[in-house]
């Protein structure tokens, strides 16, 4: 990722930052409404691997992180060099309380799992999405269970710890 | 014709482990597919976060058991980058002959799949008895058959053992010189060819608009390839081939599957050739003291089965704050999936879906 | 890809006519790989019960079960692991971190029973648990199970290459012997803080150690303090315990470091020089350590002897709120350790930061008093309400061989040396002793020697009854002497000092020894009367060992006093001698003759005094 990109990023969308640390990872923070222009931005300009859609969540400051990773595929012979060897993280952050955020499946077809999971992980609605339902659990939780604020030992204790010991059971 | 819904596994003779498709069928055709998993949804990157940096070593491989050695590496090479550690030169020798043989041994059990689920029932029996040698290099290397638990992070945890190249290269050489017999009764056999041939296909458009990887990239005639991409351990030491296809149809994947076992095979053995001696552990700090500075990391690999990734963040304390996998089977098996049973005929669920080879324990987590 | 005929796959038949490649199982069963991560075996007699396999195990798989039947030691508790397998993950975790390399992991994976209880179990090995483990040619796969293992069967064993622990120290800088025994300065050069930090950063938080230390400092937690980067933290965790961080963290004896299960495989923790780190880098203690004593009890308390128990005494009971007064005869405080350890290992300054401070929260030190000359023991025990002795050992023995008067005696030499004019010595100095103290008393001569005779050929040789294998003094003490130049005569006695003709010293006359010690264990020296040999010698020192001086104690008062078999003060729990209301601690009351166990006395004594000062009213 070179200066020039860094600079047309810039100047096409306001209040982003780019940050270049290493040459395979440079990390764009940007606010939620500009999301899906810079995805497809990135996709226009060669960047077609939506590599997945992660979360994150900070408690301690109330947001939540999406971390888009975006990488390209090769594109044969006019390829533009070295372009292959990177993914660039995007990421913006959302309130934990109003946590929202349309979806990129237009841009990225294959988001749609990566949100269907972090919707029912993190509790996080995307607008937009065909089928936010329930991916991998069966239980019900009183909190997403990703979520910080999720003890999963607790959960354990309450839940399992009520089941008696096949030695006591005699 | 009526419209019926299907309930294609977790039980069912066709299917390859914990997974299940709900079908829309009429008739024989399929209308609409629908992944379901969640069976093997233990929570892994959740229990990471309660675990500290080295106590997830030997937790990670436990995602893929087909092939655990994926993740260690990834998990490894994520704290790596995270911490700065540095690994030894021949580690990344060591690492690399040992993520070969672990794809040999997935490429195996691939085949023993295929061929099981078919009804080739000798070539599946071949293909789990040259997969226990693979196991049992893997034993004699880090006392383990199945979760081996020998990458970490700065570097692997004991050096070969006595004698063990040659047990390497016997080893695989009794697999190489089974191709030809693989070859005649499955690969070219005329019944498997007409089973396979022009049975999910896929365009090289579609792949990538879906985020393929890995094979079913590879049989649409792109050489996607991490290993030759963005090279990690030791894979620009030595000159070896992506093997593709044109195709885009399971015939194309399973045999780059095959081609990719028979380069694996050479590339062990010219990386045994050149590896260097030396010390193959960097020792990490004091694992009850290690805390790695806030900050976040995203590694890639190519697993068997394509892209793996790990997004890993740190908040500054000893335990990760969040990791998250991208496992290759996801889009696999979540989405391209879907599409292609779309259409097909009940009689293919099972032979698409393993020709896209996904493993579920990869996508549940 | 060609299309194959149909009839390709028959070329395959052949493999029907070959041997089977399946074992038949049970009968021939698969041999596991030496490095099989299978049931765990626990040598018991390395194990030190330090728990780290617990703390490490990922699956919370492990815990310590205490053992009545061993006796705990230091560096050693009485608890080993136990191990359930129904949450072991057999990653060999605890394999790696096990400090002795006690724990390894063997070839057995069977075991099979309807008890849910035998899955959790307490591996030990061939020795400790003989019954379980059977021959080979009587191991049967049938009957294979945690209670029928088969003996010699190692799988995944410790490597120290690849232990999770780090087993070499961060090398403590120091002056190279050639230059450092040419002068009086300080040997060691103490940590820089990255180095402190890397070498606190070794620690595994075990608390062996703390169990080993006589006063039971919190070390872990100060260690912790100095990984962290926070200095200050550390010497108030360092204080809870010990007033005298500058001059220990120099001279300790290091219980702890000997306990350390680092030191098992590799070398301890250097828990000394990082409490030296410490005490170093916090310049003011007053500012860092914010110690306020408590409000006046009206109580006094007079100290004699100022040496690390008399320091600790005094420290300890100011913060209780008495009134403490010190006396010395010294100049300083310190004691023994003012005048003993030569100033290239323990340097004034450093023990003077430590005194200070205690000076600074209202202590009373009355230096250059000689009790039973300046003021007398009956004064004292008039005008105050409890008085404790630590008045340590400060008179050398000679060996009273013929013409030992002509020599010189070890304390004499140290004190004049440090802190006062310096010793002329001779071209050839010959130490008898083969204790710590011997090994002192050699090195200042060198020393002297190199700046009194320079460029000449000098020689000091230590002469001891006791053979390497046996020499009382610390190992390292030695090979710094032996660097340095000392020249070793073990096993030899000295017979007579030989004198020339103008009565001056020409040399010594010794006896090879023929045991020190007799079948009771007792110091009990025997000789091959035919075996001599003539040390050349113009000056000689004689280092073997030191008596207390009682004399200040009125002798109805002394014939009060108990004593105990081995010629010790007797105290009760709380420090008290047989004398109401004196204490005593140190050397006169311990037999490990060492600082951290004079603090711990002294730690002892000062609830004594405190219960048996708030029993009496105020005068
Ligand atoms: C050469 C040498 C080296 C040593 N090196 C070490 C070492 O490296 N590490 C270690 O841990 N230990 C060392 N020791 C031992 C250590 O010095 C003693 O164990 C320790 O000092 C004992 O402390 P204490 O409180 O019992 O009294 P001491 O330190 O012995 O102090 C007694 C004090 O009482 C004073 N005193 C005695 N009688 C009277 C009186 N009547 N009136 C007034 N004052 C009086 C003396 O002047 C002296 O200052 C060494 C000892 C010697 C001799």
């Amino acid at each position: 990722m070179n200066k020039e990109f860094k600079q047309e990023l810039e100047s096409i969308f306001r209040d982003i930052t780019v940050n270049i640390t290493d040459d395979v990872t440079p990390v764009i923070a940007a606010a939620k409404p500009q999301i899906l222009a810079i995805l497809r931005f990135l996709k226009d300009k060669g960047y077609g691997h939506l590599a997945m859609i992660s979360c994150v969540d900070w408690l301690k400051e109330a947001q939540f992180e999406l971390v888009y990773l975006v990488s390209a595929y090769l594109k044969g012979d006019n390829e533009e060099p070295g372009q292959e060897k990177i993914t660039i993280l995007l990421k913006t952050r959302i309130d934990r309380d109003n946590a929202e955020l349309p979806t990129a499946i237009p841009v990225f077809e294959n988001a749609e799992p990566y949100e269907r999971e972090i919707h029912e992980l993190f509790g996080i609605h995307f607008t937009g999405h065909p089928r936010l339902l329930p991916l991998f659990l069966e239980r019900e939780y009183k909190i997403p269970p990703f979520r910080k604020d999720f003890d999963s030992r607790e959960y354990v204790k309450e839940v399992f710890d009520k089941i008696p010991f096949v030695e006591d059971k005699e | 014709m009526r419209e019926l819904e299907l309930y294609f596994g977790p039980q069912h003779m066709g299917m390859v482990g914990n997974f299940s498709i709900t079908l829309k069928v009429e008739g024989d055709r399929i209308l609409q597919a629908i992944s379901n998993p969640g069976y093997l949804h233990r929570g892994f990157e959740k229990l990471m976060e309660y675990r500290t940096w080295i106590q997830n070593f030997p937790i990670v491989c436990r995602m893929n058991v087909v092939e655990p050695d994926s993740m260690e590496m990834i998990y490894a090479m994520g704290v790596e980058k995270l911490a700065g550690l540095e690994v030894p030169e021949r580690a990344h020798y060591l690492r690399s002959v040992y993520l070969e043989l672990a794809r040999v041994g997935s490429h195996l059990f691939g085949l023993w799949a295929y061929s099981n689920m078919l009804g080739f029932d000798t070539v599946a029996q071949w293909a789990m008895y040259h997969r226990d040698l693979v196991l049992d290099l893997f034993e004699e290397l880090t006392g383990g058959r199945v979760y081996h638990i020998y990458i970490w992070p700065g570097g692997v945890r004991r050096d070969f053992p006595k004698g063990f190249k040659d047990k390497i290269v016997s080893a695989l050489h009794s697999i190489g010189g089974c191709v030809p017999d693989y070859n005649n009764t499955f690969f070219e056999n005329r019944l498997f060819y007409d089973r396979a041939k022009g049975i999910g296909k896929i365009s090289q458009k579609e792949a990538m608009e879906l985020g393929a990887a890995g094979q079913v990239l590879r049989a649409t005639g792109m050489k996607y390839d991490i290993r030759k991409i963005q090279p990690y351990a030791a894979y620009d030491k030595v000159d070896w081939e992506v093997p593709i296809r044109e195709e885009g149809d399971a015939y194309s994947r399973i045999l780059v599957i095959r081609d990719e076992m028979i380069e694996s095979v050479h590339m062990i053995f010219k990386l045994l050739d050149v590896m260097p001696e030396g010390p193959v552990y960097h020792r990490i700090p004091n694992p009850f003291k290690w805390t790695i500075p806030r900050g976040d990391a995203y590694v890639r690999i190519e697993s068997s089965r394509g892209e793996l990734g790990l997004y890993l963040v740190s908040d500054g304390g000893d335990k990760p704050y969040r990791a998250h996998f991208r496992t290759p089977s996801y889009p696999h098996g979540l989405i391209i999936l879907e599409r292609l049973l779309k259409g097909a005929s009940v009689a293919d669920v099972g032979n698409i879906m393993i020709s896209l080879y996904v493993v579920a324990p990869e996508i549940d987590r | 890809m060609k299309k194959g005929n149909i009839f390709s796959p028959f070329k395959a038949i052949r493999h029907l006519f070959r041997k089977p490649k399946t074992l038949k199982y049970p009968f021939e069963p698969k041999e596991p790989a030496r490095r099989y991560r299978g049931f765990h075996l626990n040598d018991w007699d390395a194990c030190t019960g330090c728990g780290n396999c617990a703390d490490i195990c990922p699956n919370g798989a492990i815990i310590m079960v205490e053992i009545p039947e061993i006796k705990p030691e230091p560096g050693k508790k009485n608890q080993r692991p136990k191990l359930d397998y129904g949450r072991c993950c057999f990653c060999g975790l605890c394999v790696d971190i096990c400090p002795p390399g006690a724990l390894s992991l063997t070839g057995d994976y069977f075991h099979i029973h309807f008890d849910t209880k035998t899955f959790s179990f307490i591996p030990g090995d061939e020795k400790s648990d003989p019954e379980h483990f059977v021959d080979p040619q009587n191991y049967s796969l049938l009957k294979a199970s945690l209670s029928h293992r088969k003996k010699n069967f190692p799988g995944f064993s410790p490597d120290i290459e690849y232990a999770l622990f780090e087993p070499e120290r961060v090398p403590m800088p120091q002056v190279e012997p050639e230059e450092r025994s040419l002068s009086f300065i300080e040997q060691v050069l103490g940590y820089s803080e990255k180095e402190a930090r890397a070498e606190a950063a070794r620690c595994l938080e075990c608390k062996l150690c703390e169990e080993a230390c006589p006063a039971h400092l919190k070390i872990s937690d100060y260690i912790k303090a100095i990984y962290l980067g926070e200095p200050e933290e550390s010497l108030r965790k360092i204080y809870e315990d010990n007033p005298i961080p500058a001059i220990c963290g120099r001279i300790c004896m290091k219980h702890c470091e000997a306990a350390c299960s680092l030191s098992v495989r590799g070398e301890a923790l250097s828990i000394r020089w990082l409490k030296r780190f410490v005490a170093d880098t916090v310049r003011d203690y007053q500012k860092a350590l914010q110690q306020k004593p408590a409000p006046s009890t009206g109580k006094k308390l007079a100290i004699i002897g100022a040496g690390p128990g008399g320091l600790s005494m005094a420290y300890f009971s100011a913060l209780k709120g008495h009134h403490v007064t010190v006396f010395d005869s010294l100049p300083g405080g310190g004691g023994m350790l003012r005048v003993g350890p030569p100033l290239y290992r323990l340097p004034i300054e450093a023990i003077d930061k430590d005194v200070n401070y205690i000076k600074s929260l209202g202590v009373e030190f009355r230096f250059n008093a000689t009790v039973g000359k300046n003021i007398s023991f009956g004064d004292i025990l008039k005008q105050y309400d409890a008085v404790y002795l630590g008045i340590g050992m400060t008179m050398s023995r000679s060996t009273k061989v013929r013409n030992s008067e002509k020599c010189i005696l070890a304390l004499n030499f140290l004190e004049r040396n440090k802190i006062r004019e310096k010793v002329n010595v001779g071209k050839k100095v010959v130490v008898i002793g083969g204790g710590n103290v011997a090994m002192d008393v050699a090195r200042e001569s060198i020393r002297l020697q190199h700046i009194q005779h320079p460029g000449e050929e000098v020689v000091t040789s230590a002469v001891s009854l006791e053979d390497w294998d046996i020499m009382p003094a610390n190992k390292e003490e030695i090979e710094e002497a032996k660097e340095e130049g000392i020249r070793f005569n073990p096993a030899w006695g000295p017979k007579d000092v030989l004198l020339d003709d103008k009565g001056n010293i020409r040399g010594l006359l010794c006896m090879k020894v023929k045991r020190v010690f007799d079948d009771a264990g007792r110091f009990s020296p025997t000789f091959y009367e035919d075996q001599e040999m003539i040390l050349e010698a113009d000056t000689i020192i004689e280092a073997i060992g030191q008596a207390s001086d009682f004399s200040f104690i009125p002798k109805e008062m002394f014939d009060q006093l108990k004593f105990t078999p081995r010629r010790k003060i007797q105290v009760d729990e709380y420090g008290m001698t047989s004398l109401p209301g004196v204490f005593a601690g140190g050397d006169i009351v311990n037999t490990n003759l060492d600082a951290v166990t004079a603090i711990a006395d002294a730690k002892i004594a000062t609830e004594g005094v405190d219960h048996y000062l708030s029993a009496i009213p105020i005068s």
